[in-house]
This record gives structure tokens, sequence and C-alpha cells, in this order.
């Protein structure tokens, strides 16, 4: 069960990780359009 | 907020949900050894996103023939790139996955199989887009030879599986039939389906964007 | 039409004198085949493999040494034209289907020559004894036919570009493995005798051959014009 717990929470930190720099990236390209 | 501003939030929080659900709302399916059959939400998205994208790429290929738009051209490599990204997280996610059921981390199954092929025809097209300078002539190179690739595809989802079956029957991996069961794992399938083809376009606007920008900075310094 | 095929036959027959002068191809192709066929005798022989894996591993080694002697040397046609800068030549003086045809003609009289030495020199060397000749005979002419449609236009694509030797042979395994594989499991079907599995590989195999060979056609004049 515990396994599964920290399965779950390194994806989903993954998840929030990448997300995080696409985010990023998409508000400096942007910038760099206007 | 714009509404593709709230788009990517919801994104975030549509994933998010899919890997929670993905662990605590189903439980593991019939006919999976252990808990692998959580491994199905990820790879089976992903490997669609990777046929998806390519099919992207080709219509786009084909585009770019017939009106010579380099806007065309950008969306056939951008798209490419990002197909190569998922082909190659569905083949590590299915091999893990195929260690787990059969201990083996690579048999050729049909499935496998074309994924692989899926990987090369990737690896092939940017190969090729880097041996050329070229702009034009590399943008319709490459076009043809991202449809030229196209015409396997049907072949190899279509026609590869049923050949092999007469063959070697027993490395045929079905696992579509312990999918039929739960609707909750239906239901989490096809929510992770639609996050990552959202988390596709999103990363394929980017990627886009980002191509015409450094095109136009190289028109600039010219 | 007949116009159509006097062009591709006038640019096959160039390509086949200025082939026998030089012999690049012919070396780069049988050289490789025999040499492989030499070490994979010597090493497997007619004994090693146990019988019941005979015709699948036999069907296995003879079209890797077909297809890798074809990567080899049926890149030829387009690079020679270029390497010597006679392509732009070739543009003037024929149409790019015709050019198309021609080159595939030549590419298929390769393939066929070094199937009618390698594959007999194989089943004897090998020990490979089939069932189904007339099915193996069918499989060999649809595959080799396919192989030269693939490599001819991938090797038009490679002919303009930088690194030619290699990308060659990366740009056309992902579209031959498709056709390897249906080709294996024919000759296989063919060893042992089960004619459904020959009867299944052929069709898949002309069916790709075919879509290959209009989808070619109509692309080439693209590669070629540029």
């Amino acid at each position: 069960m515990t396994d599964l717990m920290g399965i779950m929470v390194v994806t989903l930190m993954i998840w929030v990780g990448l997300f995080a720099y696409v985010y990023r990236l998409d508000r400096k390209v942007s910038r760099l359009e206007d | 907020m714009r509404i593709s501003e709230v788009l990517k939030w919801v994104l975030l929080v549509w994933l998010g949900a899919v890997i929670a659900a993905a662990f605590f709302y189903v439980r593991p399916a019939e006919g999976f050894i252990g808990e692998s059959s959580r491994i199905v939400f990820f790879h089976v998205p992903m490997a669609w996103i990777a046929v998806l994208a390519f099919l992207v790429s080709c219509i786009a290929s084909v585009m770019y023939l017939k009106r010579r738009d380099p806007k065309d051209d950008i969306r056939a490599s951008v798209s490419a790139g990002l197909g190569l990204l998922f082909a190659v997280l569905a083949t590590t996610t299915g091999s893990v996955f195929a260690r787990i059921m059969w201990n083996a981390y690579w048999n050729w199954d049909p499935r496998q199989t074309s994924i692989a092929i899926l990987l090369l025809i990737y690896a092939a097209y940017l190969a090729l887009r880097g041996a050329i300078d070229d702009p034009e002539r590399r943008a319709s190179l490459s076009a043809v030879y991202a449809i030229l690739a196209f015409v396997t595809v049907p072949f190899l989802v279509f026609v590869v599986p049923r050949i092999y079956w007469s063959l070697h029957p027993d490395t045929i991996i079905n696992t579509r039939g312990a999918n039929e069961f739960d609707s909750r794992y239906t239901q989490v399938l096809m929510a992770s389906l639609v996050g990552f083809t959202g988390l596709y376009v999103w990363l394929y606007t980017i990627g886009c964007r980002i191509e015409v920008i450094r095109q136009r900075r190289r028109q600039e310094v010219l | 039409m007949s116009r159509l095929l006097a062009e591709a036959l006038a640019v096959t027959a160039k390509d086949l004198r200025t082939e026998f002068r030089t012999r690049i191809a012919l070396n780069a192709l049988g050289l490789f085949a025999l040499t492989v066929l030499a070490a994979v005798s010597y090493t497997v022989g007619p004994y090693r493999i146990a019988a019941e894996d005979r015709p699948f591993l036999l069907a296995v080694l003879l079209w890797i040494v077909i297809f890798f002697a074809a990567l080899a040397g049926l890149d030829r046609s387009f690079v020679k034209e270029e390497e010597s800068r006679t392509a732009p030549l070739l543009r003037l003086a024929a149409s790019p289907t015709a050019v198309w045809l021609g080159k595939l003609g030549f590419n298929l009289i390769l393939i066929y020559l070094l199937m009618a030495i390698l594959v007999p020199l194989y089943c004897i060397l090998m020990g490979y004894s089939l069932v189904l000749v007339g099915g193996f005979v069918l499989i060999l002419v649809a595959g080799g036919f396919s192989l030269a449609v693939i490599t001819t236009i991938v090797a038009a694509i490679i002919a303009r570009a930088l690194t030619r030797g290699a990308l060659f042979s990366v740009l056309s395994l992902p579209l031959l493995l498709p056709l390897l594989i249906f080709l294996i499991q024919g000759t296989t079907g063919a060893a042992d005798g089960t004619a459904e599995t020959v009867a299944n590989s052929l069709r898949a195999v002309v069916s790709m051959g075919g879509i290959m060979t209009v989808v070619s056609a109509a692309l080439f004049p693209i590669v070629w014009s540029d």
C-alpha cells in the first residue's frame, strides 16, 4: 500500500514539475512573440 | 483569464487527478500480475499520442507538398519530434510492463514490433532532416519520406498481427480482453487519453511557436 | 506511353552499361552476399540447426543476407549520377517518371541477378529444403520487386543529402522491416509446406509493393526536380 502511495507521489511530482517547466517555457515564448 | 490559460490549469488538475485515480480509484484489473495494470493508464495514451503525432506530421507533409507553406514544414517537424518523445516513452513503459507480465523486457510481439518500427521511422525522419542544409529541399524531401513511411503503418497495425498469429500464437499479448471488465478502468483510461492528447496539443503549439520565432530570427540576421 | 517506356529503357540500358564498365554495385552486392553466405555456411552449416527450427531460422538468415546486400548496393543508381555530375543532364534528357522507371528497372535487374545466384547457393550450402518451391519463387519475385521499389525511391531521396551511405540504410530500414517480416513468414511457410501462410504473406507483400509503387511514382517527380 505504501509502495503504491510512494510511486503515485513521485509520479505526481514529476507531472507537476513538468507542467511548471512547460508553463514557464510557454510564458517565455509569449514574451518573445510580443 | 483567457480561455487558453484556463485550459492549461485544467490540464494540470486533469492529469493530476488521472494519476491519483490510476493508483487509488481503480482496483488492479484481473488477468494482470500485481499492480501492473496501472501502467496501462500511461502506456496506452503515450502510444496513442506517438501514432497521432505521426499522423499530424504526415498530414502537414502532404499540405507542405501541396502549398509549399513553410509553416507546414514546421508543423511536420515539431510533431515528429514530439512523436519520437512519446514513442520512446511508450516503448519504455511497455517494456517495463512486459517484464512484469511475461518476464522479458522485449519479445517482439506485434505491438512491440510496431512501436519499435515507428521509433525507427521517427529516428530516420529526423536523421534525414539533419542531413540536408537547404531549407526548401529539407522540407520537401522529409515530407516525401514522411508520406512513404506512413504507407507502411497500416500494414504494421493491421496485417502484421494477423500473420504473426499463425506462427507464434504464444507470443501474442492480448491485453484488450482484461480491459473490458471494470467500468472505472475504462473511465480512467479514457480520461488519461483525453489528458495526454491535451498535453500533446499544448506542447505542439509551443513547439510551432518556438520554431516560427527561430526562423524569424534567422531571417532578421540575413 | 511508348515514349515513356522508350525513355525508361534507355535509362536502364545506360545504367547497365555504366555498371558493367565499373562494376561497383555488382561488386558491393556480390561480395557482401557471398562473404556473408560463406561465413554463415561455415559457422552454422547444414547440420547445426534442429529440424523443426530449420524452416524459420534458415528463412531469416536468407532474407537478412538479401536485404543487407541490397542496402550495400542499390543506392548506386542515383548516387552515381550525383557523383559524376550527370544528374542535371538526365533531368533534361528524360521525363521524371521515365527516369524513375529506368532506375527501378536497373535495381530490379540487380536484385534478381543477386537472387538468381545467391538463393540456389544458399539452399545448397545450408541444406535448405523447401516443400512449396513454386510459392518460394513467387515470394522471391514479389519480395525482390518490393525491395527494389522501396530502395529506388529512398536512394533518390538521399542522393541529394550529405551523409549518403549511412543515411540510405537508416531511411530504408523502417520501410523494409514490415516487408522483411512478411517475407520471412512466407518463406517459412514455403519451407514447411503451409500453403495458407504463403498465400497470406504473398498477399501482404504484393499489396505493400503495389502501394509503394504507386506512391513512389507519384512522389518521385518531387524528389527528382528539386
